[in-house]
């Protein structure tokens, strides 16, 4: 199959940036997911071990892919400890 | 609020809003010059007294024309991304207000450090006094602090609701049996209206939203009011 596509990128070099730009996003739209997947506190993997990983969130760990203003290793937690 | 035959945004009140205000010129911008782009192409494809006009095949515009738009799509979701994680930041609110929405009125409650709460119903237009808005004034105000984060929790007693106020960039629906947060800075004194934004029966668009921003020590002496007449 890769003989094919690169067949075909030879005799027509316009796909080059197509493919680079489409499996670009697909790659980042997948890592994204399994971002989400893996390391989101809303999801329970293991039953036994971590039953409710979102009841085991410290402040200073950063659960969002981006922080625009807030540093997450600064902050101190304000409620009480259970 | 909104004027008459207004086709823009109204004038920010909170930062997220002005952020919101400049990612709009700058996608709008765009928009504006493809399309200007396009339209050029078609008026000169249908004037050109060109011999040679169907040409089956050409590289060198096909890697310009996925580049090129590829390059715009970024430039737009860099900023848009910014914004939603920006939207998304809480930073240590300084006051609290619950807005609980009701068929059809809107009721809020102060309970940081007394027991305030109150009914918010829309003033009828037969009420209405000379310079009032239509179906937007309401007979109590949200009143909070100017520059104060203002964390609303948001919530409903019945059906779907939304709290909406355009000005302030803030829109979270209120849902019977669950607690929304959102937050959000007044950046000036005014009165800033909204409407209920999720359908809610007959007098969905007669429940309107009114936040009036005001310097701290006219916040704390409405509170003292509030609270003697309550």
């Amino acid at each position: 199959m890769l003989a094919a596509i690169a067949k075909q990128l030879k005799s027509h070099p316009a796909l080059i940036p197509l493919l680079f730009f489409i499996s670009g996003g697909g790659a980042m739209s997948f890592m994204y997911l399994a971002r989400l997947g893996l390391k989101n506190p809303d999801v329970c993997w293991d039953r036994k071990n971590n039953p409710e990983p979102w009841n085991q969130m410290a402040p200073t760990d950063q659960y969002k892919f981006y922080s625009v203003n807030i540093d997450y290793s600064k902050l101190k937690k304000n409620g009480p400890d259970f | 609020m909104a004027h008459p035959s207004q086709l823009g945004f109204q004038d920010a009140a909170s930062p997220l809003m002005e952020e919101l205000l400049m990612f709009h010129d700058h996608a709008l911008l765009v928009v504006f010059l493809i399309s200007a782009f396009v339209l050029y192409i078609i008026l000169a494809m249908i004037t050109t007294n060109m011999t040679d006009k169907y040409i089956l095949d050409s590289q060198g515009v096909e890697i310009i024309w996925t580049i090129l738009p590829a390059l715009i799509l970024i430039l737009i979701a860099l900023p848009s991304l910014r914004i939603l994680y920006l939207m998304d930041e809480i930073d240590s609110p300084h006051l609290t207000v619950k807005a609980v929405g009701h068929q059809w009125y809107w009721s809020y409650e102060y309970t940081d450090y007394a027991d305030l709460a109150f009914d918010s119903y829309m003033i009828p237009p037969q009420d209405l006094t000379p310079g009032q808005f239509r179906l937007l004034e309401a007979d109590h105000r949200m009143v909070i602090p100017v520059m104060t984060p203002v964390r609303a929790l948001i919530s409903a007693e019945d059906v779907l609701h939304s709290w909406a106020v355009p000005a302030l960039g803030t829109k979270m629906d209120a849902v019977p049996g669950r607690l929304n947060q959102t937050t959000f800075v007044a950046s000036r004194p005014g009165v800033y209206y909204g409407q209920c934004s999720e359908i809610c029966g007959a007098n969905h668009s007669f429940m309107p939203i009114v936040v009036e921003v005001a310097p701290l020590e006219h916040f704390e002496a409405w509170s003292s009011l509030m609270l003697e007449d309550t």
